[in-house]
């Protein structure tokens, strides 16, 4: 019920928060530090260790396979 | 490929940083959405991982390299390289006082007369090959990936689609992969086994106004096969008195699904400075609920430098069938492994780049590097958590890195 109020929030947020941004305003967006994974490669290394000592999974695009240690 | 091994007891530790290669072109592929990319690209990166008391020590080194294929594709492959060394906890055990104790794996006399001198010795090759096609307002990705070693082989293919829409300022991502392992455990016949895996993405990224970038994906994942540590063991006692140990036995099945929201927010006033902050909720079938949560600030500081401190937060609750030490002979399932106990971790880090652009030939040259350090204790699980600090250990990472593009 938790999980279902806060999707509900946050669609909120989103629809109602929207604004117009036309193509050259999104110079900002554009930005290497406004990229979803700045340095996707050590972001894979940090993830992957993470969740190799952890049981928590998913989230993340790529899916992928590949682990055994559950 | 080739690859070396000579182990004793080793654990699945290399198998799970496979998927840190699997997973990237998916990554990628998120935060370039429709876009296409017109240079090569070529980054190597390596990595060194340390664990507390002498544990796992892991050196990694990744290469990938992207192409545009014609004006709307591009190709990419990356490799790479584990090599790991070190012990790993193998099970808990009551002492004398009653009090539990982990037992690691590192102290035997033949562990000692290993390749490396320790009882884990092994490296870890795998190979990730990606092709993303753009259309206007789109892309498809398809991937896949292989990666060997001595007791765990895992393929698996991938699919990523992402359509924007509402003027390019909503991206739609939808993904499956799937995966299949197989993992023969080194001195264990017996335990030689498969594990099939699927997993669903469906995600959406919006741009909420000039400055500021929202992602929610779900995904929601379904593991099938021999998910139990052959390497691991559970040690039973009845009234404190060692009654049996038996191998770690776990579920063949187990549904998972994860919640993720990523927010990014720019300020122009602070030299284009960048907040990040991720939340993410997963929880399982086999009774996992967990929190992650991470902060970072990316702040450019001149002449192409860029510091970026980051803090993150974990806390799971424990498996239905997680024992410290075994107390029922009759439980279907059993597992003392300390990745399925109830604890929390915080950890920290750091990460320094420096682009140089307008380079001839180079287009663009860019160096990074990054370091953190975790600590996981069960008396930071949300909420408390009274087992006792005999499985608090922590490790850190050093990674260094450099991109190319021309």
């Amino acid at each position: 019920m938790k999980a279902y109020y806060a999707i509900l929030l946050i669609t909120t947020v989103v629809l109602t928060g929207c604004t117009e941004v036309l193509p050259r305003q999104r110079g900002a967006l554009a930005l290497p530090q406004m990229a979803l994974t700045p340095d996707p490669l050590e972001f894979g290394f940090r993830q992957h260790t993470a969740f190799s000592k952890e049981a928590a999974g998913g989230g993340y695009g790529g899916g992928g396979g590949g682990c055994g240690c559950n | 490929m080739g690859w070396y091994v000579s182990s004793q007891d080793k654990s699945n530790f290399v198998a799970c940083l496979s998927v840190a290669a699997l997973a990237l072109p998916g990554l990628m592929q998120t935060a370039l959405a429709g876009r296409v990319e017109e240079t090569y690209n070529a980054d190597f990166q390596y990595g060194h991982y340390s664990e507390s008391s002498s544990r796992i020590d892991v050196n990694t080194y990744e290469g990938a390299l992207s192409a545009p294929i014609g004006k709307s594709m591009t190709a990419s492959v990356s490799l790479v390289r584990d090599i790991v060394t070190g012990a790993s906890p193998k099970h808990n055990e009551l002492d004398s006082q009653g009090s539990i104790k982990q037992i690691v794996s590192g102290a035997s006399k033949k562990a000692l007369s290993s390749e490396c001198g320790r009882s884990i010795c092994d490296s870890r090759d795998g190979i990730t090959p990606s092709v993303t096609y753009f259309f206007d307002n789109g892309s498809i990705n398809l991937n896949g990936g292989f990666s060997r070693e001595n007791d765990y082989t895992s393929r698996y293919v991938g699919t990523t689609i992402s359509k924007e829409f509402n003027k390019k300022l909503t991206t739609a991502n939808f993904g499956v992969s799937l995966a299949f392992d197989e993992i023969n455990p080194t001195d264990r016949p017996a335990l030689k086994g498969s594990k099939t895996s699927q997993q669903y993405l469906l995600g959406v990224s919006q741009v909420i106004n000039k400055d500021t970038l929202l992602l929610s994906n779900v995904t929601f994942a379904h593991n099938t096969g021999y998910m139990s540590d052959p390497y691991k063991l559970v040690f039973f006692y009845d009234n404190g008195m060692f009654v049996d140990f038996r191998p770690d036995t776990r579920p063949r099945e187990k549904f998972q699904f994860a919640w993720l929201t990523q927010y990014v927010r720019h300020f122009g006033d602070l030299n284009d400075a960048a907040l990040h902050i991720d939340y993410r909720f997963s929880t399982d079938s086999w009774g996992v609920n967990a929190h992650t949560a991470e902060l970072s600030w990316h702040q450019p500081v001149g002449d192409g430098w860029q510091i970026a401190p980051r803090v993150r937060y974990y806390s799971q609750d424990q498996a239905d069938f997680y024992q410290e030490v075994g107390t029922d002979l009759q439980a279907k399932y059993y597992s003392s492994d300390y990745r399925l106990a109830g604890f929390g971790a915080v950890s920290a880090g750091l990460h320094v780049s420096k682009e140089i652009a307008g380079l001839t030939p180079l287009t663009h040259l860019k160096f990074q590097v990054g370091g953190e350090y975790y600590n996981h204790s069960a008396s930071y699980q949300l909420g408390g958590n009274n087992a006792g600090d005999f499985a608090d250990f922590s490790y850190y990472l050093i990674t260094g890195s450099f991109n190319l593009r021309f």
